[in-house]
């Protein structure tokens, strides 16, 4: 069982069976012998009574009154029966009850005792008998013993009790039905916290959350603090480390950004242009290098979902500034409420890289599409991105070598290789691809997917 | 025209400036945040190159702080990270413009005419007014086709002049786009400049392409050709 409310229901279960058992084993063996007892009280009743009603005869015989006092002993099969015997075993009378019936009353009680036993009719009914051995005082003071039984049928005794077993049965089930719906309502409630932390997790991992919320009981408000604190430190160590490199670039491009300058005021040797040449080289490397692990998204808890059109309307907005000498028209496809799960400085990448292409090599047109995979349609299942422009567009032959980083198709426009290589990197980091082929619009048409980050 | 230069690093500083002078702009140079902003604020500037990683105050701020006081010049951004993010921040703080560390000084003044040419409303490259197309890129002027020969000097008045079409340009904001270390600040100089230009460009004195205004200045005055 994995479920704690399982478990514990299931526990529950086998304790409230076996406590309820037990009571009703214990109240039911009460009620027996309750019953029992008042049976040899009402026994012992009409035995005195019918000891009470006998009378001895003329002939020193005991006589018996043809109707008792209680009627039950005259209709045949009562339920209700008596017999007095002599000393010999014979029979001196018999109710009218037990005509045919054959009664038995039990082994034959000692001189001046009394002994209860149950017997059975021959049909199988239970009876309880009680015989008692009595001196009977002739007139001539002989003493004179007569064994006087009755025996009263167990039927209404055993009915009661089955009745009192049928309702005791039915209360406790009814009882231990309700208690277990209280147990698994209250269980409901109980659980509700680490149900709440679970879809907490569960969005943070699909970055639809930053955080946990902090309105846990005590128990559980430390285990989310430290989560919290997880996460937290997760997210800051791929920041701290990504500002790490940008310093470390930032660091390494500015004293090259000084050497080309300078080297520009050297008017035109061989030695500057050798010298470029290097730089071009280290900064090459220093772009690539130093820009590759900002793009290895991290683990799925430094999630976070980022709204698509809110930064695509940004980025757009700047290269229209930037490419405002051009009469650009872009065409923008987004599905509103679209969240690209990532880096934004991914996204951005992606994207950016794209639309500078596109906008660098349009005449004027530029469309972007960008759609959700799957059925999921907020880009949980990932997102495929399209940029095409009226350009030119990319010779077949070049499109392989445009994937390798560094390649450029025209030399004079910098980093148009570095973009590429870098979207696929992104894009391979994120589960996805990139595929370059012919627009309808007449230029590059560049698809990329990604994928949601592993593990969600 | 009077450029900003706010970059930390020294020996780009002042290379850079160095160049920028020797391309005839007016340069003012600061070399933190907190400086750069008080020339930005306080300074006459027709466009500000700001380093995104300064000491101080961050390239960022200073660019929303200069746009908040309400300045339109345009802001070309030097940055060394050339993630999209910092770019997307960079031009929506504000800035027109990026040029990436480490560039040639060719890619920066290009960025910077087509910026300057922008903030005179120029949309091409070509600025064309009536029979006159100024080619700033080519730094060629033609009248009917025809190419007129001019100095350094002589192409920097008459730039300056057709980029701000319209507008009357004072002598003194014509002495700063020739300022240059070695050369004489003297008003007269400008004068005699606008008389070998309106000679070059004007000679039967029909055309009658720069204007002077008594005690304010100078102003290009053929209608812009919209078209370009």
């Amino acid at each position: 069982m994995s479920s704690l409310s399982a478990r514990l229901l299931g526990s529950v279960s086998l304790l409230l069976v076996f406590f309820f058992g037990m009571t009703i084993l214990v109240l039911d063996s009460a009620f027996r012998e309750a019953g029992e007892q008042s049976q040899e009280d009402i026994l012992d009743g009409q035995l005195m009574a019918l000891i009470a009603e006998a009378e001895l005869g003329e002939d020193n015989e005991l006589q018996m009154p043809i109707d008792l006092r209680d009627p039950r002993f005259g209709n045949l099969g009562s339920g209700l029966y008596g017999a007095v015997v002599d000393d010999n075993g014979d029979v001196v009378w018999t109710s009218r009850s037990s005509l045919g019936l054959n009664v038995s009353y039990g082994p034959r009680p000692a001189p001046g005792a009394q002994s209860f036993s149950q017997v059975e009719l021959t049909d199988g009914t239970p009876l309880m008998a009680l015989s008692i051995h009595v001196q009977w005082e002739l007139p001539n003071g002989e003493l004179k013993p007569f064994i006087f039984s009755v025996a009263q049928s167990l039927d209404s005794l055993n009915a009661q009790g089955a009745r009192f077993r049928g309702q005791l049965f039915t209360w406790f089930a009814a009882v231990a039905l309700i208690m277990l719906f209280s147990i698994s309502l209250v269980m409901r409630g109980l659980l509700k916290p680490l149900r709440q932390i679970e879809s907490e997790i569960s969005e943070i991992e699909g970055g639809r959350r930053q955080a946990l919320s902090d309105d846990y009981p005590d128990e559980l408000s430390s285990v989310a603090r430290n989560m919290n604190l997880l996460i937290g430190s997760e997210r800051g160590r791929s920041e701290r480390y990504r500002n790490t490199l940008d310093n470390l670039a930032h660091s390494l491009k500015t004293p090259l950004a000084a050497m080309r300058t300078i080297l520009g005021e050297q008017r035109s040797s061989s030695l500057t242009s050798k010298t470029e040449e290097q730089i071009e080289r280290m900064n090459d490397i220093v772009r690539y290098q130093l820009r590759k692990p900002a793009s290895m998204h991290s683990e799925s808890f430094g999630v976070v979902a980022i709204p698509v059109k809110g930064e695509l309307t940004k980025l757009i907005d700047g290269l229209r500034k930037v490419y405002s000498e051009k009469q650009l028209q872009i065409d923008v496809a987004v599905a509103e409420g679209l969240l690209f799960r990532g880096d934004t400085g991914d996204f951005l990448e992606i994207a950016g890289n794209l639309l500078d292409n596109a906008c660098k090599w349009c005449r004027t047109r530029v469309s972007i599409c960008i759609q959700p995979l799957g059925d999921a349609g907020d880009g949980s299942d990932g997102m495929r991105l399209v940029v095409e422009d009226d350009g030119p567009g990319i010779p077949e032959t070049a499109r392989d070598a445009l994937m390798q980083r560094g390649t450029r198709l025209d030399e004079n426009q910098p980093g148009h290789g570095i973009g590429l290589a870098v979207v696929k990197d992104i894009a391979g980091s994120y589960g996805g691809d990139v595929l370059l082929s012919k627009s309808a619009l007449g230029g590059a048409k560049i698809t990329v997917t990604v994928n949601p980050p592993a593990g969600h | 025209m009077r450029l900003l230069v706010i970059e930390d690093d020294n020996a780009l500083r002042e290379s850079l400036c160095r160049q920028l002078v020797e391309a005839g702009f007016g340069v003012e140079q600061a070399s933190d945040g907190k400086e750069g902003l008080y020339f930005a604020l306080e300074y006459p500037i027709d466009l500000a190159i700001v380093d995104l990683g300064l000491p101080e105050i961050s390239g960022l701020e200073l660019i929303r702080e200069v746009r908040t006081k309400g300045k339109s010049y345009p802001i070309l951004i030097l940055t060394a990270r050339d993630r999209w993010q910092d770019k997307v921040d960079g031009l929506d703080a504000g800035a027109d413009d990026y040029v990436v560390k480490p560039f040639h000084f060719e890619e920066i003044s290009a960025r910077i005419n087509a910026l300057l040419r922008r903030s005179g409303g120029w949309a091409s490259s070509v600025l064309s007014a009536g029979p006159v197309t100024l080619d700033t890129a080519r730094q060629q002027l033609k009248i009917e086709g025809k190419e007129i020969e001019l100095t350094g000097y002589e192409y920097r008045i008459i730039e300056h002049l057709m980029m701000r079409a319209g507008e009357v340009i004072s002598k003194s904001e014509l002495t700063d786009r020739l300022y240059d270390q070695d050369f004489e600040r003297d008003s007269n100089v400008i004068e005699v400049f606008i008389g070998r230009l309106r000679k070059k460009m004007d000679p039967d004195n029909n055309l009658k392409p720069i204007e002077t205004l008594r005690g304010r200045g100078y102003r290009f005055a053929l209608e812009r050709n919209v078209a370009g």
